[in-house]
């Protein structure tokens, strides 16, 4: 029987001990990635448009254990509540389910995630061809493996690229973590959690734009510099297996 | 674009798609008096079925089932609970199904869709009335502790049948479920035994070593069927349950007993002969979904 | 083999009837029904102008709004408001008010049992009462599966906990008398028969759910004749009223 009323409080076992040393020592530069990458080596990254039928346009993405789908739909009629406007209207939605973690969530919106996708993507898309009318932009996170913000913002602008919705261009997202003296790309959850500072570069490799950039924790310069060129660099690269998935789609149905 | 057939009707001036999307009912009507639906399926044939186990790496059992275009996926997460007075040997399930915004574009964020509560009721009166699980191999400790499955259905793509996509992936996600091994410590926790872990220094027992898997008996299946003047057509898509309103779901459990007879309302009255009618459809599609279950978890097991 | 029941009621005895018509004054149409303890208050606003989002303007739209007894309303209400809605959507004609919307409160009064065919019963009269245009009337029927494979009507929340499976149905009252000429040309006997809802729970083999239905079918003639006399009366008092 499903509980009803009264929720039993209940929680997740744990392991007994956590006997796994702290993996990122401060001094050690030897340490190695939990999942053995190179530090300025991205997760092998998987794409594929057309995975929501119903919908206009949609992409799922897949890094390592990060799974995100987003579909995207319209240009359709804006809320009635809104006033006219001669450019069109993005509206982003980000949500997680609820064994998206490792605990057991509430499966609910994240509102931060859901207006940062909305900043990242709005200056790629050309919000003149549609207007008086929105582009809603749905991203649903089915497992978070770290990271989950810039792969839902790559899926997102592959899946606005599906829909057919006019784009100066794709928009790459790729983060960077600061974890003592080391960056690392792409972090996974677990790095995520010991990072002391992160930075997220979302951009138009083509058109050498960055379209959002977030610095969060502690940074020096020379670091930042650093992490930044390592960022728009795998962002360009990311950007070509994007475009390679859609010219293959686009190939596939020309057949 | 042709028109494939000229008989003096509008059909014959229009292009296919116009005709569609203008009189969708004559547009079905016209397929349905040849024996064929617009996707060329005959009027009692299910849409291609799969199904992939374990398509969830953070949860203990998960399945992803596609009917057709309509897919979900379903995630079981065990946490434990204390068990109620009335049932100290017993664990217990909590059924939940979601339509999150990328499914259809009928549903907005905030605003959840009507559907998805009235399904995550259907199945979990369909999962318990079946006893496909014994809430009693859920159990821990007696009157102390016991599992709590959390499953979660998410529908990545709603096209139509959505309660019989929500219930296979519901029994392949319980089929693939591994409960993880764990003991209790000294303050009454339940904690988890790392498999790593080599038995030598374990100072526990764990207490449920040989409980890793559930026995599913009598696992339930399902077929929604719509009505239509004479018609039976199985497994509809989301336009023809759109156009054609009657919907009748009937679940079957693997020695053919009855777990429900659905029909929520419908302009269609189903008589006896149509009673029996969808019984059989359903009879024959529950063969084809136990084999693809079968398959899915043979195929896990060569792994 | 046989069930003792509470009274001495033999198996397919349903519980004493009750109905009255227009027992709310603000309300469009209203009605209360109940069946032994079980009672349920439905009230009927509307015809108003307008469909909600996702309706179809082109038809009347039907707005099923469940009140329990105690508490919020949880899943099994929204299952409930649900069927209430296709089913009372299934008799309505929706045709002669496009763009309209008629909301049904349903207050539950009393649960002992059979309380979603009490509603759909109430419902059913509060619609008549409102004067909202309809192909038929309908008669909602529980029947309980005893252990023992035995077919029970109508069963009180005791005999609800101790059933092997149940299936609420509702069938179409016969037309002859409640719709105008023009559409008498359904035939009556078979058209009696069909399902327009069937909810079950339980397990039950497909033999013992058409043993339910025959045993169903044959309590709803009593039921709808209770149904039509009782709105007959009421109507004859009405328009004395009125003169």
């Amino acid at each position: 029987m499903a509980s009803k009323g009264a929720a039993p409080s209940t929680y997740t076992p744990t392991p007994t001990k956590k006997t796994r040393p702290p993996i990122f020592s401060d001094s050690d530069v030897d340490w190695l990635r939990p999942d053995g990458r190179g530090f300025h080596q991205c997760r092998p990254a998987f794409f594929r448009t057309g995975a929501v039928n119903s919908a206009a346009g949609s992409a799922y993405a897949e890094f390592g254990n990060t799974k995100v789908i987003v579909s995207v739909f319209g240009p359709r009629e804006s809320k009635k509540a809104m006033m006219y406007s001669d450019v069109g209207r993005l509206n982003c939605n980000v949500s997680y389910t609820t064994f998206a973690t490792p605990v057991r969530g509430q499966g609910s919106d994240n509102k931060e995630f859901s207006s940062m996708l909305h900043k990242a993507l709005e200056g790629a898309i050309m919000l003149e061809t549609f207007p008086k009318t929105t582009v809603d932009v749905f991203a649903l996170v089915l497992e978070s493996g770290g990271s989950d913000l810039p792969v839902v913002i790559s899926c997102a602008s592959l899946a606005l690229a599906d829909a057919g919705i006019m784009m100066y261009d794709l928009v790459a997202g790729v983060s960077v973590s600061c974890l003592g003296r080391n960056l690392i790309i792409d972090p996974i959850l677990e790095e995520e959690t010991f990072q002391d500072g992160s930075l997220i570069i979302t951009c138009m490799p083509s058109r050498y734009e960055v379209t959002q950039l977030t610095i969060s924790g502690e940074w020096s310069t020379a670091k930042l510099n650093e992490a930044m060129e390592l960022c728009l660099d795998a962002c360009s690269k990311l950007a070509k297996i994007m475009r390679s998935c859609l010219k293959e789609a686009a190939s596939a149905s020309q057949d | 674009m042709g028109v494939p057939d000229a008989s003096g009707d509008l059909s014959s001036e229009m292009e296919v798609d116009a005709f569609r999307r203008l009189f969708p009912l004559r547009y079905f009507e016209r397929h349905l008096s040849e024996s064929v639906r617009p996707d060329a399926r005959p009027l009692g044939r299910a849409r291609d079925t799969t199904l992939a186990l374990g398509a969830v790496a953070s949860a203990h059992g998960s399945a992803l089932a596609k009917i057709g275009s309509t897919t979900m996926l379903a995630a079981i997460k065990m946490e434990v609970m204390t068990p109620s007075t009335e049932s100290p040997d017993e664990g217990c399930i909590a059924i939940d199904f979601h339509m999150p915004p990328i499914c259809s574009p009928i549903v907005r964020p905030g605003r959840p869709a009507e559907a998805a509560p009235v399904i995550s009721k259907q199945l979990s009166d369909t999962i318990s009335s079946s006893g496909m699980i014994n809430l009693k191999e859920l159990s821990l400790v007696s009157g102390k502790a016991a599992w709590i499955a959390y499953l979660d259905i998410y529908c990545l793509d709603a096209d139509g049948a959505l309660f019989d996509a929500a219930l296979l992936s519901a029994v392949a996600a319980f089929s693939h479920l591994q409960i993880p091994i764990v003991s209790l410590n000294d303050d009454g926790k339940i904690v988890v035994i790392l498999e790593e872990d080599d038995g030598t220094k374990l100072e526990k027992e764990p207490v449920n070593r040989e409980k890793r898997k559930l026995t599913l008996s009598s696992i339930p299946f399902s077929l929604t069927c719509i009505l239509h003047k004479n018609y039976i057509l199985a497994d509809p898509t989301a336009e023809e349950e759109s156009i054609m309103e009657t919907l009748v779901t009937v679940g079957l459990d693997s020695s053919s007993r009855l777990v429900s007879f659905y029909k929520p309302g419908g302009p269609v009255l189903a008589y006896t002969s149509a009673v029996q009618d969808c019984v059989a459809l359903t009879r024959q599609r529950v063969k084809e979904l136990q084999e693809i279950l079968d398959e899915a978890i043979s195929g896990m097991e060569i792994d | 083999m046989e069930i003792d029941r509470d009274h001495g009621r033999s198996p397919s005895q349903l519980r004493p009837l009750s109905c009255s018509r227009n027992v709310l004054h603000r309300a469009h149409g209203s009605a209360s029904w109940s069946q032994g303890e079980t009672k349920v208050l439905a009230a009927v606003y509307g015809p108003k102008a307008g469909t909600k989002k996702n309706e179809n303007p082109e038809k009347a739209c039907i707005e099923v709004i469940w009140k329990p007894k105690t508490g919020q309303i949880g899943k099994l209400e929204r299952e409930y408001e649900m069927i209430l809605k296709r089913t009372l959507q299934s008799i309505c004609i929706l045709t002669l008010n496009p763009n309209t919307t008629t909301s049904i409160i349903v207050q539950v009064v009393n649960d002992d049992g059979a309380l979603l065919v009490c509603a759909i019963n109430a419902a059913c009269a509060a619609l008549v009462d409102a004067g909202i245009p309809m192909k038929h009337l309908a008669v909602a029927i529980c029947c309980c599966l005893a252990e023992s494979g035995y077919v029970i009507l109508d069963p009180t929340k005791l005999e609800e906990l101790k059933m092997r499976g149940f299936a609420y149905l509702v069938f179409p009252n016969s037309v002859l008398s409640v719709l105008p000429e023009g559409s008498s040309l359904v035939e009556g006997e078979p058209m009696e028969n069909g399902i327009i809802t069937s909810v079950t729970h339980g397990v039950m083999s497909v033999e013992e759910y058409l043993k339910c239905l025959e045993r169903g079918r044959a309590a709803s003639a009593k039921l709808s004749d209770f149904l039509r006399r009782s709105l007959q009366s009421q109507l004859s008092n009405d328009s004395s009223k009125a003169a």
